[in-house]
Formats: C-alpha cells, structure tokens, sequence
C-alpha cells in the first residue's frame, strides 16, 4: 500500500484531479485509495479506448486527467491517442502498470511488454521508469509537465516495483 | 429526413449548450448549419463523441449534448454501460440513427437488421432512453434539455443520405481553444 499511495499523492500533487481505470491486479490498491478519495473524481471503466475519450471531454472542462491501466491498454488506444489527445495537444497521464516486466508470473504478458516503449517511441510519448520506490518523487514534476506541453505522458510502473504492494 | 434536414430542425434548441460533434459529415454539416465557438467538431478518433461528452459533462454544470451516429456508437458500445452508470444529469446523447456509415459512403450498420440501440442502451443502464422519428427530435430534445435531474439518451430514427458539403476550415487546437474559450477557461483568444 506504501507504494501505491505514493504514486497517488505524487499524481495529485503534479495536478492530476480525475481519475479513471482499467482493473489490473498491480493497480488495485490505488483503486482503493481512489475509491475512498473525496478531493477527485474517480471510476473505473470498461475500455481505455473510452477512456481516452473521456479524459479528452475532462480536459476541455479543465481537469488534469489521469488513466490507470496495464500496457496492454495502449494497445487498444493508439488511434484515439493520435487522433483526439495529441491531434488536439490535450494533455493526460497514462499511469501504467507494466506488465510482462521481470518478475511477471504469465508468460503471455511479455508481448506486449515487448512493444510497449516502442510503441510509446513511435507515438512520441514522453516516458517516465518507476523501478524502485526513490524513482516515484519523479511523478510529481512529470505529471505537470504533461500539462505544460499539452501532451499525453506515460508513468511506466515495473511488476517489481509492485508486486508487493 | 436526413441527418442534414435534422440538424436544420435542431439549430434553434442547441445555440447555447456544449455540443461534442461527431467526426465527419455530422460535424460538417453542423458547422455549415450554425457553427459557434461552443461545438467542439471531431476530426479524428471515430466513436468516441459519446466518451467525450460524459467526461467534460462530469467536469461542468452546463447541459452537455453528444450528436452521435450509429456507426459510432456499434464502434464504442462498452461505452454506453460506462455512461449508464456513471452519466450526470446534464448529459445528453442524441443519436442519429440513419442506419449507415454516412461519412464513408452510406454503407448499411446494423441497426438496418437486427440491432436496436434502443435495447442495448437500455440493457447498458441507460436511464430516460427515448427511440423517435426525426419530427419528434426537436421535442425531446428541448425535454432533456429542460430536464435538470436527469441524463437522457435519444434515438433519432432518420433516413440515410448526405449533402455535398466540405471539409471544416479550423485547425483542431483552433476548436479546442475557442471551445474552452466558451466555457471561460481561455482568456488569450
């Protein structure tokens, strides 16, 4: 839990004020720290696709956003990152908890893994790595730097970094 | 009625809420019809009006309306489960259901054969859920629009059929910011 509530005051204090989530086992802690949080607007989601849509809507409405899910999950939104957040330079935190990293139990999580930051490279998309509990101070000043270049940024988190959460 | 004819019969009810406009010829012909600074005109990311709307509806006091189509929404369905449990009461998506891809050609959706969004928005959690003709639109409309305690989602039942019409003349940091602009979050236009 020390971990994950580390995350969640780095995110608000970098500004973010609206969370959404895609369940991932690794998040589920911040899931309840942000269920039980009253200062933002939190709810979990079916798609991130969706997701990215409604960070977009937040934004427009002066929120800072912030999307909770696994990798996985930029592969299922690539388009709307390109053509609605960066097309219309809409900035949002993509909080990820990097599955398919060493320490990961199922196998099958590894492709993915395998292209994520590359996925992220191509995109553009600046990237923050959270292997050990000093590098979390960083999300502060990166979450706030996605609202000062009116872009999407991505908080990559590795499995063990998590795991014993 | 077409998705043009409709949009004309709407002009008078919607100057002054927050519109999400769906990509393509729905965002054209709105833009033709009546532009105004607060319509945010989609020019990329098919199916997500819907999305859209419901975050900056949870963000702000003003009525928020989503012009949708039915392709889009059969793109994003899971989304209508999001909205049905989480839509606040400013919310209100209005579908125009023509029953094709009008942007890429009137190729048919299925609302044409057995899909009726109607049911699967109400069988998502949908509350207020109203299926009509295009003649009716207006009036639901202006009824979810005086409605200050709940969501609504409006199905319009038109005919398929486009106008020639042209692209949108704005860059999309143009509409963003004259959008927020509207809403009194940008203060350097």
């Amino acid at each position: 839990m020390k971990i994950s509530q580390k995350i969640i005051t780095n995110l608000k204090e970098g500004g973010a004020d609206f969370f959404l989530s895609v369940p991932c086992k690794l998040l589920a802690n911040m899931i309840t720290i942000l269920e039980n949080d009253k200062d933002i607007y939190y709810s979990a989601i079916p798609r991130e696709e969706e997701g990215m849509g409604i960070c977009a809507g937040a934004y427009l409405g002066n929120k800072l956003p912030c999307i909770m899910m696994q990798n996985t999950g930029i592969g299922n939104s690539v388009n709307s990152i390109v053509s609605l957040l960066q097309l219309y330079q809409m900035p949002v935190v993509f909080l990820i908890s990097y599955r398919g990293t060493p320490g990961e139990p199922v196998g099958a999580q590894g492709g993915m893994a395998s292209v994520t930051e590359d996925i992220l490279n191509t995109l553009r998309i600046p990237m923050l790595h959270c292997n050990t509990e000093d590098d979390l101070d960083k999300i502060s000043t990166f979450t706030n730097h996605a609202k000062v270049i009116e872009s999407p940024v991505a908080v990559l988190c590795n499995f063990n970094l998590m795991k014993d959460d | 009625m077409n998705r043009f004819e409709l949009l004309n019969l709407l002009k008078e009810t919607i100057q002054n809420e927050l519109v999400i406009c769906n990509i393509g010829l729905p965002s054209q012909e709105l833009y033709k019809i009546n532009d105004r600074p607060n319509y945010f005109y989609m020019l990329g990311s098919m199916g997500l009006a819907s999305s859209i709307g419901l975050g900056l509806s949870l963000t702000v006091d003003k009525k928020v309306i989503c012009i949708d189509g039915d392709g889009s929404v059969l793109m994003n369905m899971n989304t209508l489960a999001t909205i049905g449990n989480r839509a606040p009461s400013n919310y209100t998506l209005l579908i125009v259901d023509n029953g094709s891809y009008g942007s890429t050609g009137d190729q048919k959706t299925f609302t044409n054969e057995r899909t009726s969004l109607k049911e699967v928005a109400i069988g998502a959690g949908c509350k207020n859920v109203i299926e009509c003709s295009g003649e009716e639109t207006d009036g639901n409309l202006k009824k979810a629009l005086a409605d200050k305690d709940n969501s609504y989602v409006i199905i319009s039942k038109i005919q398929s059929g486009n106008v020639p019409i042209k692209p949108i003349p704005l860059n999309a940091v143009t509409i963003r910011d004259r959008f927020r602009k509207s809403i009194g979050l940008v203060s350097y236009l």
